[in-house]
């Protein structure tokens, strides 16, 4: 006896819902990502204990060929040519908002003397909340 | 005359939509800039009159020297054994300040790695003079 095939399946991919997955990435992806002023690319030092830095905080990147590039937080940075040249931003960001958090993203081999001269303004121009940026380093803590 | 009429499916092209759509995940993830918004916190001392100074004298002093090179106390030390002396310290008064003076030639994460031990070891009065406030202490000579 012959068994008659009624019904016949066509053969696809489901590629709705291909779409649909890939936009939940999509939208995974621009929220996840944290756009930063200062896209100065420097290797942060490490450390095991890490505090959250503040949104809008002022940032101060220094690489290592002792670049210096300063954002409000708000506004893209703008590279700066000597750590004296910071005193008048700082000065009018502190005289704002007195808690300003300003963050220095210093890259690990850059020679102490230019974090120095950084730290030197920030204390001189009132600033008080100060953050240095770093990685996680992986150790046990105390 | 009969006109034919051909009858063609009503579809939304959803095969390219993904398409599209990988292909702005791709754009997204190469444009992403993974910055890091953690890092060590501190803060300058206020200027405040009635508050009492650090006296250098009665606080720990850590010198930086070179990479890896500490003198806690004129004692030069490894980082492990920094870790233990100021542990020991911090026992018998907790809210003893601690100074970290690192010289201008030594790489930023030395003076990192101190303030790191520092902060795991719970240290709160952590103090770091720039370059003219050491200056100004080793002319009063408190510090070396």
């Amino acid at each position: 006896m012959k068994i008659r095939r009624h019904t016949k399946i066509i053969a696809s991919v489901p590629t709705a819902s291909m779409a649909d997955i890939a936009f939940l990435l999509i939208i995974f992806f621009m929220l996840t990502t944290s756009f930063s002023p200062v896209k100065t690319s420097v290797d942060l030092p490490e450390s095991v204990e890490r505090a959250e830095v503040e949104q809008n905080a002022a940032i101060v990147a220094i690489t290592v060929q002792n670049e210096i590039v300063f954002s409000d937080g708000d506004n893209p940075g703008f590279d700066v040519n000597s750590p004296e040249e910071l005193a008048p931003h700082i000065q009018s960001l502190v005289s704002a908002m007195p808690d300003k958090q300003f963050v220095i993203k210093a890259d690990r081999a850059v020679r102490y003397a230019s974090v120095d001269a950084v730290l030197d303004q920030l204390r001189r121009n009132g600033a008080k909340n100060i953050g240095l940026l770093t990685e996680q380093k992986a150790g046990r803590r105390n | 005359m009969r006109i034919h009429r051909y009858r063609t499916n009503a579809d939304v092209p959803t095969a390219s939509m993904a398409d599209i759509a990988f292909l702005l995940i791709i754009f997204f993830m190469l444009t992403a800039v993974y910055s890091s918004t953690r890092g060590l916190e501190f803060a300058f001392p206020k200027d405040d009159p009635t508050q009492r100074n650090v006296q250098p004298q009665e606080a720990i002093h850590i010198k930086i020297t070179g990479e890896g090179q500490y003198v806690v106390d004129r004692t030069p030390m490894t980082i492990e054994q920094l870790a233990g002396y100021v542990d020991q310290k911090m026992k018998q008064a907790p809210d003893k300040p601690v100074i970290i003076h690192s010289l201008p030639d030594v790489p930023y994460y030395s003076m990192i790695d101190v303030f790191d031990v520092l902060r795991q070891l719970q240290v709160q009065n952590i103090s770091v003079p720039t370059q003219t406030e050491v200056e100004r202490w080793q002319f009063f000579g408190y510090l070396e």
